[in-house]
């Protein structure tokens, strides 16, 4: 995936996330401060609406960053904050590159991952976002192809969501909860998900 | 509730564009956006810059103490929430003078997350940077953890010594490692005795009953970390005192500075009470008060109550305080 298609990948993925922008709201209430969804919502049209401006010629390294500065802004939340770190912790990976494939994908993950861990102060097993990325990651890690990378990383993504469903909540404004948490689905781990499950919609489009 | 606003939503706007107005000579904002401000002067080319940043309500906190010798630029946010990392990027493009930035604020958060971010968009900018917190408050986390302590109205102590460092001339390192030092010589308590309201929402923070405070409160309006009787004057600032004097290990022979700080509402009379209490305390235990800092510093807004901040000095700290500092809140020299 050269750089021209990875924007179109992004932008078209983050429209289909948008769609799910309600149910995180809902999450986030029950968890959290309920801005999530106004994150996601605004956030991804911000991205969508900076990647529109980057010419033809922009390479992955630039359109990951174009992506992480317009993510911040839009709504300076803690999320968006780590989000953002994420995804400029990932571009420099891709530094250098102008095609992105299944190990670049992978390397970008794995070092997003160390990003929100190290941010965030968060280890797997918080119940956090952080639960989703490092299991993509993973699955990732040790696909064989990209179609295969895909399938797997959004499997691994689900999973995390429901396994750490039963789990206490042990980083930010869903911690002060603490037992109450118990039960309910963590609002960042499920928007991973849903962006993963958006890019799979996405890849399996006809081009 | 009565307050003197417009539109609540326009007031933190509109109290930086006062600030702007009443002192062009000092401050000045960079660019269109009114929450980033740096000195007037700035940037100083060869010297480090300082960037500070927080939330709004808590003046002269973060704006005030930007000028000659203090901090170089602020990016300010709502109030008692985070600017953006852009805002703060903003200032740090406004005063990098080629010899880095150092990022000082309270250790809150939200305000973590934003600078840590800014830091990451300022080294594609190519401008080096490095991060110290103030985390004086000795009531919110014990000393085991005093890493993890919020920062109060201490850190005007750590403003002080890291613009002195930058004016004259240290690297980036050295800046950082000065201002380190001061923050593990400073602690902070405070207590409440009304609350904080809200200019979005009119509504009290908190509820206390008469013939109560809160111990240990912080800046934004939040609860103390116990509630207990009112006290005398001087049994508030004996036991203040006696907790910043334990915590910091001082004793006979210990030279210290002292902030005694309105946190927006307690007159300063009520201050100078409890200064004079504090004096007392200190100088019964032979700790010699070098410095002495009496007013308001670090405030909640229209928030009752006060805090006691000592630095333990040695004579490389005291230079740094004693540095000539000008800001539209603050002199020194």
């Amino acid at each position: 995936m050269r750089g021209i298609e990875l924007n179109q990948h992004i932008r078209a993925s983050l429209a289909l996330l948008i769609e799910s922008a309600d149910e995180l709201r809902d999450l986030d209430q029950a968890l959290g401060d309920g801005d999530l969804g106004i994150t996601v919502t605004a956030g991804s049209r911000a991205v969508i609406t900076e990647l529109e401006q980057l010419g033809d010629a922009a390479t992955p390294t630039e359109i990951a960053r174009t992506a992480a500065k317009a993510f911040a802004n839009a709504n300076p939340s803690t999320m968006a904050a780590l989000v953002a770190g994420a995804l400029l912790s990932g571009s420099r990976t891709w530094e250098g590159k102008d095609e992105i494939g299944l190990p670049e994908a992978s390397a970008f993950v794995a070092a997003a991952a160390a990003s929100i861990a190290h941010r965030g102060k968060t280890e797997v097993g918080d119940k956090t976002i952080l639960d989703g990325i490092v299991a993509a990651a993973d699955a990732l890690a040790s696909a064989g192809d990209p179609a295969e990378g895909m399938t797997s990383a959004c499997d691994a993504a689900a999973r995390a969501v429901r396994e750490t469903t039963e789990l206490q909540s042990r980083r930010g404004r869903a911690s002060w909860l603490q037992e109450r948490s118990i039960g309910l689905p963590d609002p960042g781990a499920t928007a991973f998900w849903r962006f993963l499950e958006a890019w799979a919609v996405v890849s399996a489009r006809p081009h | 509730m009565k307050k003197i606003i417009n539109a609540p939503e326009d007031f933190v706007d509109e109290f930086v564009e006062g600030i702007l107005l009443a002192h062009p000579d000092l401050v000045r904002t960079p660019g269109d956006d009114l929450r980033v401000m740096v000195r007037a002067d700035a940037p100083l080319a060869g010297k480090v810059g300082i960037v500070t940043g927080g939330g709004s309500g808590h003046l002269p906190l973060f704006k005030g103490y930007v000028g000659a010798g203090l901090c170089s630029g602020v990016a300010i946010g709502n109030v008692f929430s985070s600017p953006s990392s852009d805002q703060i990027l903003q200032a740090t493009k406004a005063v990098d003078g080629g010899a880095g930035v150092l990022y000082l604020y309270g250790n809150y958060g939200g305000d973590v997350f934003n600078f840590d971010l800014a830091c990451d968009l300022a080294e594609l900018e190519g401008i080096p940077t490095a991060t110290v917190l103030g985390r004086d408050d000795v009531a919110s986390q014990p000393r085991e953890r005093k890493h993890d302590r919020r920062g109060v109205a201490g850190i005007l102590f750590a403003y002080k010594a890291a613009g002195a460092a930058a004016e004259r001339g240290d690297s980036l390192e050295q800046v950082v490692a000065v201002t380190e030092d001061v923050v593990e010589h400073t602690a902070t308590i405070g207590i409440g005795l009304a609350p904080t309201i809200m200019p979005t929402t009119g509504k009290p923070s908190f509820e206390l009953p008469d013939g109560e405070m809160e111990i240990g409160i912080g800046i934004h309006g939040e609860p103390g970390s116990r509630r207990g009787p009112l006290e005398t004057a001087d049994e508030i600032a004996d036991h203040l005192t006696s907790a910043l004097v334990d915590d910091l290990g001082l004793g006979e022979g210990s030279r210290v500075a002292v902030l005694v700080n309105g946190l927006g509402a307690t007159p300063l009379e009520e201050l100078y009470v409890l200064y004079r209490r504090t004096h007392r305390f200190l100088a019964d235990r032979g700790i010699e008060i070098v410095k002495k800092y009496v007013g308001e510093y670090a405030t909640s807004l229209e928030m009752a109550g006060a805090s006691i901040s000592l630095l333990e000095l040695d004579d490389a700290r005291l230079e740094l305080l004693e540095a000539p500092a000008r800001s539209p809140f603050f002199r020194e020299g």
